[in-house]
């Protein structure tokens, strides 16, 4: 029982993080599933449903197609779909029943593009990991199979990563947007779709879905990268020297002892720890239930994936405790409990009360009172 | 680097036969790497000196994201690094998905680049019954794929079985079929019925290894025929077979 999770909720799964990172790319994704699983990553993890459209669909796989390995009402069915609506580029991504099934939506994708010529990929999705690694395969993989070098583009920055899932559509994105251009800095979404991605001078990572595609772009386009959200106005202000960079830049955080401790995406809890330490002179620290990055950590954070595990710790550890309000149910009663909602977490439940932290200390102010 | 995958009906002697290959290979220096994709977890036995290894499965259970390398990986006879996929106990589980969460597990830890063997043995469990078992097959994996048989009814039926998955596989760009061992089972055995298949499937019979109780004798003893037996007739073929697929 111990990785049963008897009292929290669990995040968003795989292939609800490639629906989201996708979904404004004018793509069209197609979930191998059983029928009536649509409406959980595209509209229970998705706020944006009810405004924008997208091309989102569910293969409706049946246990007699799967027992038969029928892979053509897939692969007919797409080209079908692709023929009519011609997307700019097609998706195909899984879920546990092809995962069992071993569906191969690598030969899949192939024979997709070859019957189409529209730029076809997969992420093969199992529905069993996090939001994050889904969104983050399916985001590296957009930008191989979409993107073409031609010519670096100076003083433009790539924002990756961007997700309802983490940056709620309450004005987080506009904000980010207004930093940068109010500074002559062009931007870049990478949520939105753009073949001119790899031209960008650099590439700002504003959640961990988008640490994959910047180490490859790094990797194979000398394209350098800062891991910051800029959350308050001093670490605006260190995030807009993103055109100065020339590596990979972290965060630099070395408290080695705290009590007040942040949960939630790893990269979102790293910006408002160091936020509130720039601003507040508050030493915070990170309860990391996601996947993270290893050259952010600082010494007082600790890496959990049990829920027993997250609720020993805190009952030794914290007093100060800023995390989604479902976890309030597994933090110490003494604890001083700061509620700040995660929509992949606890999605619609308490989304109207998601703050926009973004360049914006008061925001930040109220988050603590 | 190359790979390749050795199908086969059960029982037909695919584990003894990668085995001899591997240790045959592996004394001429060439760098082998064996995966036995069965949960049976026993293809790498007999380079081992009939000790079980601890499958990637199994530390896969224990150990979580931590799984390193040097947890599923040893060397083995002449050094044949050695590995097993394992799998669920019999009657649960699935069998094929320990396969593709094994070999993809591989993949990640980056095994080939680290340990950069000459030649990939994937020695597949029986036929190619569901999609785990094709894993072995497809693009990235094995180029070619050989099916033990003796010339028995029942096995040819299986050797013609698998032949079928690989050609439908094509348009994929999986593996391609390399040929045929026969394996008799019996002495004296007649090859006609297994030539009749390779003319339907446009291949061959790439080696013959004869009914030989030497080859018992070995696997008795928990090793091969190479270490054991080097001199006999039966290690010479199958170090002949091992020359034809490791050119």
């Amino acid at each position: 029982m111990k990785n049963t999770l008897k009292i929290i909720s669990c995040y968003s799964a795989d292939t609800a993080g490639v629906c989201s990172i996708l979904y404004e790319m004018g793509g069209m994704v197609v979930v191998h599933d059983a029928s009536g699983c649509n409406s959980t990553y595209s509209t229970h993890d998705e706020p944006r449903w009810s405004k924008y459209p997208s091309n989102i669909f569910i293969s409706a796989l049946t246990e007699r197609d799967a027992i038969m390995g029928r892979d053509e009402t897939l692969t007919d069915n797409t080209v079908k779909a692709a023929k009519e609506l011609e997307p700019r580029f097609i998706c195909l991504c899984g879920s546990p029943m092809p995962a069992l099934i071993g569906t191969d939506f690598y030969a899949l994708a192939s024979e997709i593009e070859k019957k189409t010529s529209i730029p076809t990929f997969s992420v093969a999705t199992t529905g069993t990991y996090s939001y994050i690694q889904g969104a983050g395969l399916a985001l590296k993989e957009f930008i191989i199979k979409t993107s073409v070098y031609k010519k670096r583009e100076e003083n433009t920055v790539n924002i990756l990563g961007y997700t309802p899932l983490d940056l709620y559509i309450n004005g987080q994105k506009e904000r980010i947007v207004k930093l940068f251009e109010d500074k002559g800095i062009k931007v870049n979404f990478s949520s939105e779709y753009s073949e001119n991605i790899l031209n960008a001078s650099h590439n700002l990572v504003v959640s961990q879905s988008g640490m994959e595609a910047a180490k490859y772009m790094w990797e194979n386009y000398d394209i350098p990268y800062m891991c910051a959200l800029p959350i308050g106005e001093k670490l605006s202000k260190f995030v807009l020297d993103i055109p100065n960079i020339k590596e990979p830049v972290f965060l630099e955080r070395n408290t080695a002892k705290t009590s007040f401790y942040i949960l939630g995406e790893s990269l979102f809890s790293q910006s408002l720890a160091k936020a509130l330490s720039l601003e507040e002179g508050i030493d915070a620290g990170v309860v990391y239930t996601l996947e993270k990055e290893d050259r952010a950590v600082a010494p007082c954070d600790y890496t959990t994936s049990t829920e027993e595990d997250t609720e020993n710790f805190l009952k030794e550890k914290a007093e100060n405790i800023i995390a989604d309000p479902i976890y309030k149910h597994i933090s110490p009663v003494n604890a001083k409990f700061m509620s700040l909602p995660h929509f992949a977490f606890s999605g619609r439940c308490f989304e109207h009360n998601i703050p926009n932290l973004m360049c914006d200390d008061h925001a930040l102010k109220e988050v603590i009172k | 680097m190359i790979k390749i995958a050795i199908y086969g009906k059960g029982g037909i002697g695919k584990s003894t036969l990668c085995s001899n290959i591997s240790a045959a290979l592996a004394k001429k220096g060439v760098k082998v790497m064996q995966i036995g994709c069965d949960p049976k977890s026993d293809s790498t036995v007999l380079l081992n000196a009939g000790e079980k290894l601890p499958s990637i499965m199994k530390k896969y259970t224990e150990k979580g994201s931590a799984l390193e390398l040097k947890d599923i990986v040893f060397q083995g006879e002449n050094g044949v690094l050695c590995c097993e996929t394992g799998g669920p106990p019999p009657g649960t589980g699935c069998a094929g998905r320990g396969i593709i969460n094994s070999l993809e597990r591989l993949e990640k830890l980056n095994a080939y680049g680290i340990y950069k063997p000459d030649i990939v043995i994937f020695d597949v469990l029986g036929d190619v019954v569901c999609g785990g078992f094709s894993m072995p097959m497809r693009k990235g994996y094995a180029q070619k794929v050989y099916v033990v048989t003796s010339s028995e009814k029942m096995s040819r039926y299986a050797c013609g079985n698998i032949s079928m998955a690989v050609e439908n596989f094509k348009g994929r760009d999986y593996a391609e079929l390399g040929g045929y061992i026969l394996n008799k089972k019996t002495s004296p055995e007649d090859n006609k019925a297994l030539e009749g298949l390779c003319k339907d499937f446009n291949t061959q019979i790439i080696g013959e290894v004869e009914y030989d109780p030497l080859i018992k004798e070995a696997e008795e003893k928990d090793t091969t025929v190479i270490k054991t037996f080097p001199e006999s007739k039966v290690a010479l073929s199958f170090m002949n077979i091992a020359e034809k697929i490791y050119v």
